[in-house]
């Protein structure tokens, strides 16, 4: 017999849970040449700001040991070319369409969802509360991101301005219940590792009325040229994926998912079928493969393949038994 | 039909030069549609180790077949030298836009190629196809080399044997002109702005990086319209990553950021914004 290997979360269902993380699989177009995009679990949009935006400068990636490190800086055709070039290539792909979205305060964040939130085809949203490469407060033209600016997300913080929404709990609550109020479609908001309690981050995200939670985002990381002595990466700092992220990813899965009723989805270095299982036993509702998809285009289906004889093997009748099914006993 | 790696045998695998190999891979599809300036990406280990595929430029193509020449200078590339006769790759491509022809006055159009280093390949099978596929006599194509040493100036044979004798310059002084490339370009060029200020010269450029800006300024300077090939980190080679970025001029008086992989790894020289 057939594993099932639907996911329902409010009211999208997905036909299997691997998804593509944003950033990883452009607008999904990109992708019709290697295979039929259409097999997927869903598609989890580049992020798109209300602004186009231009991205950093070079050098943006580097490699490292089992990843790499990346500063795009959220290069981005903006929401309203997103609505009238990007989505009607997505919504006729007939599998659920998460648009990532992301704001520089708490107002951007809301304006972004509502100049989407009208258009035909979006099923819900994944809050980027934790670029790496990004700061918060700065115009979203600007081509060049700097450290300076105060947004008035970050005047209202605690002394300490964090460096991303996902860095504080009451920025992370207070932004996505503004967010919440602006859309009655899945909403789930994508955290950061670069904290030392992931678990009452994603208890933010519950309060503020997500209907799930995303993790993890890159981890802020830093390559330098000995030579010169300068960092590789022009942005100084870049995002750190790919597999030697991955048992981190898990670990704070795990945290996660004992801490919080809302589904959480899981991602950080996903690479195959076995990979995918982990996350989900760990508590992951859903998965998503970033990376992968850069040095593999093709990966997306064979761990979808790979994850079907997994379960018939395993003789689990339906994926979602596999969700927290860690024993700890 | 959909692309997808494969894996492809290797069919030879030579040393060339110093810390410098040919290495022949057996594919007709990608010898059928390899076009010049085009590139693969290999991924050389095993076990996403290293993590991210490499991306080369095509120096020919035959029956069934295509060579690259590769320097050592990394791990990636180190492991892709221990490779013998038989063992698999996976390979994508091919990837791309490669070199153009010239519009207009196709015809009177002299080439020029200027190539530097690992630089020389792509110039290489543009230069064969220039001569075999569009018939452009050899005497309308110029190519000008530049290494280290004599033992650098890569394909200086090979184009010989087309036909076109490569002008040379070397960091050592080892063969032909002691200095860098623009030394023997930039007298071609001004000799040629001055007993012939109307006939059309279309350069081609590939190399380090301060070569293809120093090649620009050549370009600028007598203008001439010139084609570079550049270089760059490249975590995926089909448009999706936004890493191989390089600045390039938007047409309205500012900039924006254009992927090496998809728009290049061509581009018009007037449009890239060196830093």
């Amino acid at each position: 017999m057939k594993p099932d290997l639907k996911v329902k979360i409010k009211n999208v269902t997905f036909p299997n849970p691997v998804l593509v993380a944003s950033g990883t699989y452009g607008y999904a177009q990109e992708y019709e040449r290697f295979y039929p995009v259409k097999q997927l679990g869903g598609i989890v949009t580049k992020t798109i700001t209300l602004k186009p935006r231009i991205g950093n400068p070079p050098q943006r990636v580097v490699e490292t040991p089992g990843g790499m490190l990346n500063a795009i800086g959220l290069q981005n055709v903006g929401a309203e070319k997103f609505v009238s070039d990007k989505l009607p290539y997505l919504r006729k792909l007939g599998i659920p369409v998460i648009v990532s979205v992301m704001g520089y305060s708490v107002e951007e964040f809301c304006a972004v969802v509502e100049a989407l939130d009208g258009a035909p085809g979006i099923d819900g949203y994944e809050m980027n509360l934790s670029c790496p490469n990004v700061s918060y407060g700065t115009a979203a033209k600007a081509p060049v991101q700097t450290a300076a600016g105060a947004s008035k997300a970050s005047a209202q913080a605690p002394a300490k301005k964090p460096r991303m929404f996902a860095h504080s709990e009451a920025l992370i609550e207070e932004v996505v219940g503004a967010v919440r109020k602006k859309t009655t479609k899945l909403l789930a908001a994508k955290l950061g590792p670069d904290v030392s309690d992931i678990g009452a981050m994603a208890q933010a995200v519950e309060r503020g009325g997500a209907d799930a939670v995303s993790l993890i985002n890159t981890f802020t990381a830093m390559v330098i040229d000995l030579k010169t002595r300068r960092p590789v990466l022009a942005n100084r700092t870049g995002g750190l994926s790919g597999p030697c992220v991955r048992p981190v990813a898990v670990r704070m899965v795990s945290d996660v998912f004992r801490a919080v009723r809302i589904p959480v989805i899981g991602m950080g270095g996903i690479t195959s079928a076995r990979d995918a299982a982990e996350f989900m036993i760990a508590g992951a509702s859903l998965v998503q493969a970033g990376t992968i998809n850069f040095m593999r285009p093709t990966a997306c289906p064979e761990i979808i393949r790979d994850l079907k004889t997994f379960l018939t093997k395993e003789k689990v009748k339906r994926v979602t038994e596999l969700t927290g099914s860690l024993r700890l006993e | 039909m959909k692309l997808k790696p494969e894996a492809l045998k290797v069919i030879e695998n030579v040393r060339t030069a110093p810390g410098h190999y040919r290495m022949r891979l057996a594919s007709p599809r990608i010898a059928r549609t390899a076009k010049p300036g085009q590139f693969v990406q290999i991924t050389v280990g095993e076990d996403l180790d290293p993590l991210l595929p490499r991306p080369f430029s095509f120096l020919q193509t035959g029956p069934g077949w295509f060579d690259l020449l590769y320097q050592v200078v990394g791990r990636g590339t180190r492991i892709l030298a221990g490779k013998k006769k038989g063992d698999a790759l996976t390979v994508l491509g091919p990837l791309g836009r490669g070199w153009e022809l010239p519009g207009a006055v196709r015809g009177q159009v002299t080439h020029v190629l200027a190539g530097g280093g690992v630089g020389i390949p792509p110039l290489y099978h543009w230069a064969e196809t220039l001569v075999k596929k569009h018939k452009v006599p050899a005497s309308r194509i110029r190519v000008f080399l530049g290494g280290r040493s004599k033992d650098f100036l890569h394909c200086e044979k090979a184009f010989a044997k087309l036909g076109v004798k490569p002008v040379c310059a070397t960091d050592d002084g080892s063969k032909g002109f002691k200095g860098r490339i623009t030394g023997v370009l930039e007298p071609f060029l001004s000799s040629r702005a001055a007993s012939v200020p109307t006939a059309p010269v279309q350069i081609y450029t590939c190399g380090p990086t301060p070569m293809l800006k120093a090649v620009s300024a050549l370009a600028a300077k007598y203008s001439v319209p010139a084609q570079v090939s550049v270089e760059e980190p490249m975590p995926c080679g089909f448009g999706v990553c936004l890493g191989c970025a390089i600045k390039v001029s938007d047409d309205k008086g500012g900039h924006r950021f254009a992927l090496s992989c998809t728009e290049g790894p061509v581009f018009d020289a007037c449009k890239v914004m060196w830093s």
